[in-house]
This record gives C-alpha cells, structure tokens and sequence, in this order.
C-alpha cells in the first residue's frame, strides 16, 4: 500500500444531506462545509536514483491499463551554434520521425501507430521533454523502440529534408496572425535582440544545419546523467525500476561520434538580458480590426522571497479571473475587451516579465490601455482591501491540491522539481505553500506593487491597425501619446525568413 | 474522514468480437431522471479529492434564427452576472434600475433602426463607427451610461466567480457550440452542496446585469476569433455557403449585426423557452457518494418548475446537395484547400465507418500524409475528419500546398487517394491500427474527472451519452466492405463544397 497513495484526503464525505427544498438558504454562506484535509505527496515517497544515471518518480496507479513516461533533458537551444538556429526543434523531431536502431523512419512510426503508443520528442529553450503513453500490454516492445529513440536515432536524409520544408512553411506565416507578432515582438522588447530566446531559426540557418550537426547535438546531451525520468501508471514499483534501468544503461551508440566526447553537464543557461526602455512601441498590421496589447515590466525569480506577496498581488490585479481588477473594469465594466489578464510568473533560471495583455477593437485600443496603466498604479497607491486579500487567498490554498489531481501531474510535478533544483534547494516548497500565502498581509502585497509596478518602466505593444489606434474614440480622449514614455515608436514588421527589419 | 477508495473503471469489459482487440473500458455511469424533467448523470471516482460539475443545455445557434443569431453565446455569458440574491447589495433597486435601463435602450433601438435605414440607403458606411451615431442617439448613451453607473452602485461586481473562487473552485467556465451549452467547474469533494446551490440558483433565478456591455465583450470576441485572424472569416463564410438550410450556416459568434442590437427581452424569451429542466441534463464526475448526490441533487434542482412547453423540435432537414460548390479566396495565409462533403449526424450507423474513414487517411501514417506528404510531396500539412452533430454531418479534408504547388493539385490528389479507398478494400493490418488507436482512446479519455465530464457532456449534448459507452464497440465492427462503401456514398463530387485559398500578400522574400 505503501506506494499506492501518499494524499491524506478526506475523500467522499459522508453526510446526510437535508432533503427538504425549504431548507435551502438565500445565500451561500449559510451553508456549512465538511472539512477537507490534503497533504501535498511527498517526494522521498517515489524518488528513485537510477544506477543508469537518471533521478526516477515512479507513481503506480491501476486505474487503467495504460502507462506514461515523461523524460526532462537537459538540453535546449540556448546551446545551438551561432548560424544553426532551428537545430534543436530539428533534433527533437528527428527522434522519433527519422527512423531509429533497426527500424527506418516508416517502419517505426507505423509500428508506434499499430499500438497505439504516443510517444513525442520537443527539445524547447532550456530543456528536452521525451513523452510515451503506451498499453501496459506493450510496455517491454515500447521501451525497446524508446531505448531507440533515445541512443540510436537515424536522422534520415529525407526526413531531414521533409521537416525543413514543414519549418519553411511555418516561417512563412509568421507575419500572418497578429497574435504571432505581438508574442515575438514582447519577446524582443523584454529580453533584447541578442538574448538566447529571441534567436529564431532563419532560412539560412535551417539551410546550414546538416546531418552531422543533429548526431553531434544529440550525442552531445543525451545521457542519462542528463535526464530526469516521471512514470505513472500501471506498473509494479520495483519491476519497473529494473525496466528502467535496462532502458537507460550505457548512452548513445553512435560508432562516428566515439571520436567525440559526450557534453557531460550543459553549460549554464545564460541570464542576462536588457529591458527595452519604457515607452509605447507599434507594429501596423492594418487589416486587422481589433488591436493586442501587452504592458510588460521586469519580475522576479521564482526563489525571491517576493514570490508569494506577488503571487497574491497578481491575482488582486488580473490574475485571479473574473475576480480581479482588470477584468471587472475592462471587460465587465467597460466591455472593451473579452480576454485581459496580468501575469507575474517567478523565473526558473532569470527573472520573469510582469505582464498585461488585452485585444481591443482598434479605436479603444488607447482607452483600454489607460485603464490598465490606472489600475497598475492603484496597487501601489493604496493597500487592497481585506476581501480582495482574503479572496486572492483562500483562491490559492482551496485550490492547491489541483495540482496533483492525477497521477501524471504528481509524477510530472515532482520530477519538474527535481529537474529545476527546486527539490534540492527548497525541498519542502509544496508542503510550506499554503502557509506561506496565508502568511501574506496587505502591507506586503502594496510593497511588491511599489517595488515591482513602476509605471515610469512600462514597456507598452501594441499590434494594429495604427490609424484607427491613433485616432482613438470620440467618447474617451486618451491617446497612447498620452502616456509613460511620451511617444509612440513604431517596429517595423520582420521578415520572415530573415527575422530582418523589412 | 474516510480512508480514500481505489475503484477500478474497469469493472465491466466489453468483450469484442475480435480477439486482438482491447478490451474496452466501460464508464460507470448512474442515471437519474428528476420528476421536473432534469436528467441526472452520475459518475463515482474517488481517487482525487474533486468533483467536475457541470450541465449541458439541448440549444445552441442551431436554436437561432436570423436576427438574432449569436445569441445563445451572448446568453451562455450572461449566466455569470448573478441571480436575485447574488450580485447585488439591493435587489428591489437593482430591478428598477434595469428596467429603466432597458426604457432608454428602447429609443436606442429605434435610432438604431433609423441608421440602418440610412446604411441601406447609402448615407452612412458602418454603423459600428461613432462618427456615424445621431445626435440623438449619442445623448440616450449618455443616458444609459449615467444608468449604468447607478446600477452600479448596487452592483456586487462578478460576486458569482468570487464566491466559487473563494471556495477552492477552478476551471469554471462554459461553451455554446450549434447543438448544446455547457457550464462546468471542479470543486472541492467537501462542496458539492455548493455547486448544488449556485447552479440550481442561476438556472432557476438569474438576472441579467450589464447585458449591454457583455454585449460588446462578445464583440470583441468575435474580431477576436474570427475578423482578426487571416482564416476566420473566409471559413465563416465557407460554412455559410455549404449548409443549405439548416442553421448551421452561422457561426456561434452570431452575425455582426445580429450580435450588436440583441435585447434583453429576447434573451430572456430565449431563457424561458429552452432553459426549462426538461432541457437540461446535470453531471458529476468525482469523490461523492451516489446516494447522498441524488438526494442533494432532488433537493435543489427539484425545486426548478418544469417548463410549461417543452422546447421546439428543429424541423429542417437539409437538402440534398445536387451540384459542386467553389469558393477561392486569397489570404493572408500559406495556399491550401478545404473541402466539405456532406454525410450523417451523430448517432448515425454510417457514422462509425465514416470515422474509420477519416482515420484511415489522416495521421502521420495514414493515407493522405503518406501519399500527398512523404509520395508526390504536394502538401505539407494534411487532415482528415468526420463530424458528427445532431442534426446534420459533415466530412471534412484538407491539405496545405508545398511551396512551387498549388491548392489545385493538392486537391486533385486527395481526390485520387478517395478513389483508391472507393475501388478497392483497406488491408486488414491497416484497419485494425487504426481501431488499435480507437480503443486505446477509450481508457485515454478517462484520464481525470473533467475529461470524463466533458466527454458525457458532448455525449448528452450531441444526442445519446450512452454513446460514452457505446460507440466503441461499433467502431470496433465496422468493416473493409463498410469503409469502402461509405467513401463510394458519401465522398462524390454532387456532395462537396471545396474552398481554395491562396496566399495575397508574399510575405517577405521566399528564398
């Protein structure tokens, strides 16, 4: 039993629910809960270190006869060459696309396809995600068809050159939605030109990158000692630790490669980067009727001791939904937009970007930024009241348990942890969460406002239809010159290929 | 406290005809009718400490006509605003204020009707542009607003989403889609009495505050979706011209016009005609007891009056389609082509095996992307699928050009893919991959309370959530002889609509 369930929940409460309609009350609060205890699951209960190398969270559950694993890597393209840019989203899809050990690309993913195993390779910025959800009834012949995919991949000529020309297209529509250009553009704004995150793949960079650069950057990082394993599902905790271990032993097997020495340990994720200075910046996109808008200010790492009093202030903000301050005045009040939210997320590796996001049609664009600047400068101005505290809170901590609601998320939670260090620096983070929100008082959420919400650092987009956002709306006189920064810079639209000013 | 029960779905297996099948696994599903009409669905998991909540309504724009189409979504929206007792410090005022409100927006209507009448005529160019209203109408703005800003001072702002968030809920939210609406949320196991109490106050009391404004977030949502992305208005377009008659020709979004003049009276006719229990299915999915849900559940939605007409029955039954239709387009998108045949709706016997179908030729080992993708390298990107919806169905394929090709080969090419699956019978091995996938779907779709929630919602919504349960087995049965029949009956040239879109503008310099 030991390993079947580490949540103490109360479970289905029992009651005996009064049937009588009359007895209904007019409002909620009358109505009296049975408590509900939950305690976080507990790392050391599934942690496993492999003798192969990789740190394992093994979580059963015979629910259904199905099993998952997901692998973290590290590797990303922080660590591409100058000139390959796309290399790694390369890599990551020749994996599982160009063929690997004795089957070609065909013969491997039709016979994933005949057993109705998922399994999908993604190597992003800063890290490689392996995922396989396979029938517990294939599990030996799928982690041989992994243990393939993870050692001894083909990188097939014509697949090299099929996903280059899917990248291509994919390059080509990147002016197309607008959405498209305010995300990069933030990007640019936030972190500088030369930040690792901001350098796209182009169609020299794609063209440049050859069969022995995919080998050497696969050979370079996958090794076990480089992976953090999560498995849920349907398994026996000790028969799978011998599966895995059989998986996982030894490294790449690439007889070209032996020349070279295996990367080891990745170098450190690179954490500088420039804000662009405050001011409003446009793209025109003139066919567009509705513009999008992002205020963006620099944040916090997600070990700053602010973590929680902005966590509590975000949600007060335009975190919290329906509940918060922007939406009840932009969308609920104003109906200016239909989606508008801010977001304070705490950096793994370097600080997040405090932001605010909304789309509004063209000649409301300046009004609705207003309204958020104003409401962004009143949460320095003066303490939120003990409801929105207490909301934002209870928010929070009735919630907490979401986060393991099955146990994939459990095994994906606690193996994200171990992946990021948070397990070895702050190894008890989920079991303290809710005592250090319910620690946060209004002065420390007004604090981290005045500290972080300094509206003279605002760095505001907009991507639009620039005549109509300049001409803004008879009924409400703000204008975007109007605002912090004084002028309206415009970014030209990039080319797509190039990644150019066009 | 109880100590937390492991259950096995699996309790019942199906067993299939063939042997190298799996097994399916079936949902544990407990139905209760409530006397005011209300199906009750009930579905026991105790593993997370959670219930998904939620409730389908039998009405979507399928339910509209001209004039005011979009306004099931708009409604769907309004059922956050609060009931008599929830989102107002004074519900006496509260009522007054609204019925003011909605006086002014009487004459607001009437000026309206003046300004479309100067649209026809050619005197204005748009009525959404300011610089187009009338004097007249500019001043009872200035009077709704100064209504608005009274009401206002009743108002207990999004008090609905606060006293659920308050309570540990999440994910609370809601769809309108052609056939159905849906609201659901995940409470805490210890809540349910108080999901009990805010869905059965808001179907059973609710009151439509801030109307005028959620208007203009739908609005927004709408130039969200569909004016400001490069393929939402072309394809609005697109489905207008393929459905002939039934109302599935507009989008949920509801026609700009439409969308900007809905009042609040027909909302509220729109409520009382199809928000009666009798069109109403409730369903939970998570840590209760059946015993103690039912009883709570007779309890507060018992208390519902059942309506006194049962809602309309949609008569129309589309035509059949005798001609070829076309539609090119040039977009701000890469080339590629879209083609609809009209087939069945949910719940149809030939619905299985278009679905096979669609299996068959889409994925990245089926029959489109190995021969438009990988064999003559025509397209970059290929899709297939059967949609089944209550009225009506549609089998939709698509295929996005490579570069130096063009939306016209690509469809030539699909064509001649159906033609082999018309002229001779799927392999064995290639049928059953893909009733392989199907049945594995079935425990994926199993994967957490709210994944079971919205799959019985879709089920109910569409027509039958035994379907849940249901449906597999007769995927599992269908045939090579089946697969071939349904592309020879259905995929014909009399029976489509193909939409080609070429890219306008060049974005950039190709290299």
């Amino acid at each position: 039993m030991k390993f079947l369930l580490s949540l103490v929940a109360a479970g289905a409460v029992s009651f005996a629910p009064n049937i009588l309609a009359a007895d209904i009350p007019d409002r909620p609060e009358k109505l009296v809960f049975p408590p509900l205890r939950y305690e976080p699951p507990n790392a050391s209960d599934y942690r496993v270190p492999l003798q192969a190398g990789p740190i394992a969270y093994l979580v059963p559950d015979h629910e259904r006869p199905l099993i998952n694993f997901t692998i973290y890597i590290r590797t990303g393209s922080y660590l591409e060459p100058a000139g390959k840019e796309g290399l790694a989203e390369l890599t990551g899809w020749l994996l599982t696309h160009g063929g690997a050990g004795t089957n070609s690309a065909n013969q491997l993913e039709e016979r994933l396809a005949f057993l109705a195993a998922n399994l999908g390779v993604s190597i992003g910025d800063t890290e490689g995600t392996v995922g396989l959800n396979l029938l517990t009834k294939d599990l030996d012949e799928g982690l041989g068809l992994l243990r393939d995919v993870l050692y001894a991949p083909r990188f097939q000529d014509d697949k090299i050159i099929l996903r280059k020309s899917q990248m291509l297209q994919e390059m080509k529509q990147r002016n197309d939605e607008s959405a498209a250009i305010e995300e990069r553009e933030a990007g640019f704004l936030a972190r500088g030109e030369s930040f690792f995150e901001n350098r796209y793949a182009t169609s020299n960079s794609i063209a440049a990158i050859t069969a022995l650069d995919l080998e050497k950057f696969h050979y370079a990082w996958f090794w076990p000692s480089n992976f953090v394993v999560g498995v849920s599902g349907d398994f026996n905790r000790e028969e799978m630790i011998a599966k895995l271990e059989k998986l996982f032993a030894g490294g790449p097997e690439n007889m070209e490669m032996d020349h070279l020495q295996p990367g080891g340990t990745p170098p450190a994720i690179p954490t500088q980067f420039n804000f662009a200075k405050a001011g409003v910046y446009l793209v025109n996109k003139p066919e567009v009727d509705q513009g999008r808008v992002t205020l963006m200010l620099p944040g916090i790492r997600r070990d700053s001791p602010d973590y929680y009093a902005c966590a509590v202030m975000n949600y007060v903000l335009g975190g919290g939904g329906f509940s918060s301050r922007l939406m009840g005045r932009v969308r609920s009040d104003e109906g200016l937009a239909y989606d508008v939210h801010s977001r304070f997320p705490g950096g793994v590796y370097y600080p997040g970007i405090v932001s605010i996001g909304f789309q509004s049609k063209s000649r409301t664009v300046a009004y609705a930024t207003a309204l958020c600047l104003e409401e962004l400068k009143k949460m320095s101005a003066e303490p939120v009241s003990d409801r929105e505290l207490n909301l934002a809170k209870r928010s929070f901590i009735e919630t907490f348990p979401r986060a393991f609601a099955t146990k994939t998320a459990v095994a994906d939670a606690l193996a994200r942890e171990e992946f990021t260090g948070r397990y070895a620096s702050d190894p008890d983070f989920w079991r303290n969460f809710r005592a250090k929100i319910s620690a946060v008082t209004k002065e420390d959420v007004q604090r981290v406002a005045q500290k972080y919400l300094q509206p003279d650092q605002v760095v505001v987009l907009a991507v639009g239809n620039k005549a109509d956002i300049m001409l803004g709306h008879p009924d409400h006189p703000a204008k975007l010159t109007d605002l912090p920064g004084g002028k309206v810079t415009d970014l030209p639209l990039r080319d797509p290929f190039t990644m150019k000013a066009q | 406290m109880t100590v937390p029960q492991k259950k096995h779905l699996a309790a019942c297996l199906v067993s299939l005809a063939m042997a190298t099948t799996i097994p399916a696994q079936q949902v544990p599903v407990t139905e209760t009718n409530l006397p005011n009409g209300m199906r009750l669905l009930l579905v026991e998991r105790h593993d997370d400490p959670s219930i998904a909540g939620g409730w389908v309504t039998h009405v979507g724009s399928a339910n509209e006509r001209p004039g005011i189409t979009g306004i099931a979504h708009l409604f769907e929206h309004m059922m956050f605003k609060g009931t008599t007792t929830i989102g107002t410090s004074d519900a006496k005022k509260d009522l007054k204020i609204l019925a003011e409100q909605e006086r002014v927006r009487d004459e607001m209507r009437g000026e309206e009707a003046v300004m479309r009448r100067d649209v026809r005529r050619g005197k204005i160019s748009d009525l959404l542009k300011p610089e187009n209203w009338t004097p007249r109408y500019r001043e009872l703005q200035k009077q709704f607003a100064e209504l608005v800003a009274q009401e206002r001072g009743v108002l207990v702002k999004n008090e609905f989403d606060n006293i659920y968030t308050g309570n540990g809920a999440s994910g609370m939210n809601a769809f309108t889609m052609q056939d159905m609406t849906a609201y659901f949320c995940t409470v805490p196991a210890n809540k349910f009495e108080l999901w009990a109490w805010m869905e059965s106050e808001r179907i059973l009391q609710p009151v439509f505050r801030e109307f005028y404004s959620e208007r203009d977030v739908v609005f927004e949502e709408r130039r969200m979706r569909l004016e400001s992305t490069p393929l939402g208005v072309p394809m609005e377009t697109f489905n207008a011209m393929f459905w002939e008659a039934l109302p599935y020709s507009w989008d949920t979004l509801g026609w700009p016009s439409d969308v900007s003049t809905i009042s609040k009276a027909q909302a509220d006719a729109f409520y009382g005609t199809y928000y009666v229990p009798q069109n109403i299915t409730l369903i939970l999915v998570g840590d209760f007891y059946t015993t103690n849900a039912v009883a709570l559940a007779e309890k507060y939605f018992g208390r519902i009056p059942r309506g006194a007409n049962n809602p309309p029955d949609l008569v129309t039954l589309e035509p059949k389609q005798t001609v070829e239709k076309r539609m090119n387009a040039e977009v701000a998108a890469n080339s590629q082509v879209e083609i609809f045949w009209h087939t069945v709706p949910f719940g149809h016997q030939d619905s299985y095996a278009l679905e096979i179908l669609a299996q068959i030729l889409s994925t990245h080992t089926g029959r489109l992307y190995k021969g438009l993708v990988l064999g003559n390298g025509l397209a970059t990107d290929v899709g297939a699928e059967q949609n089944s919806m209550k009225w009506a169905g549609f089998f939709d394929m698509s295929g996005e050009a490579s570069p130096n090709h063009t939306p016209a080969e690509v469809e030539a090419a699909i064509y001649a893919e159906i033609e082999k699956l018309q002229q001779a019978e799927v392999p064995a091995e290639e049928l059953q991959k893909v009733k392989n996938n199907f049945a594995a779907a079935e425990y994926r779709k199993l994967n957490s309370n709210m994944s079971i929630l919205h799959s019985l919602i879709w089920n109910d919504g569409e027509g039958n959530w035994h379907e849940i349960n249901e449906a597999n087995a007769k995927r599992q049965a269908v045939t090579a002889a089946d697969v071939k029949r349904v592309a020879s009956e259905y995929l014909i040239k009399e029976n489509r609509a193909v939409a080609t879109f070429t890219r306008k503008i060049e974005a950039g310099t190709e290299k």
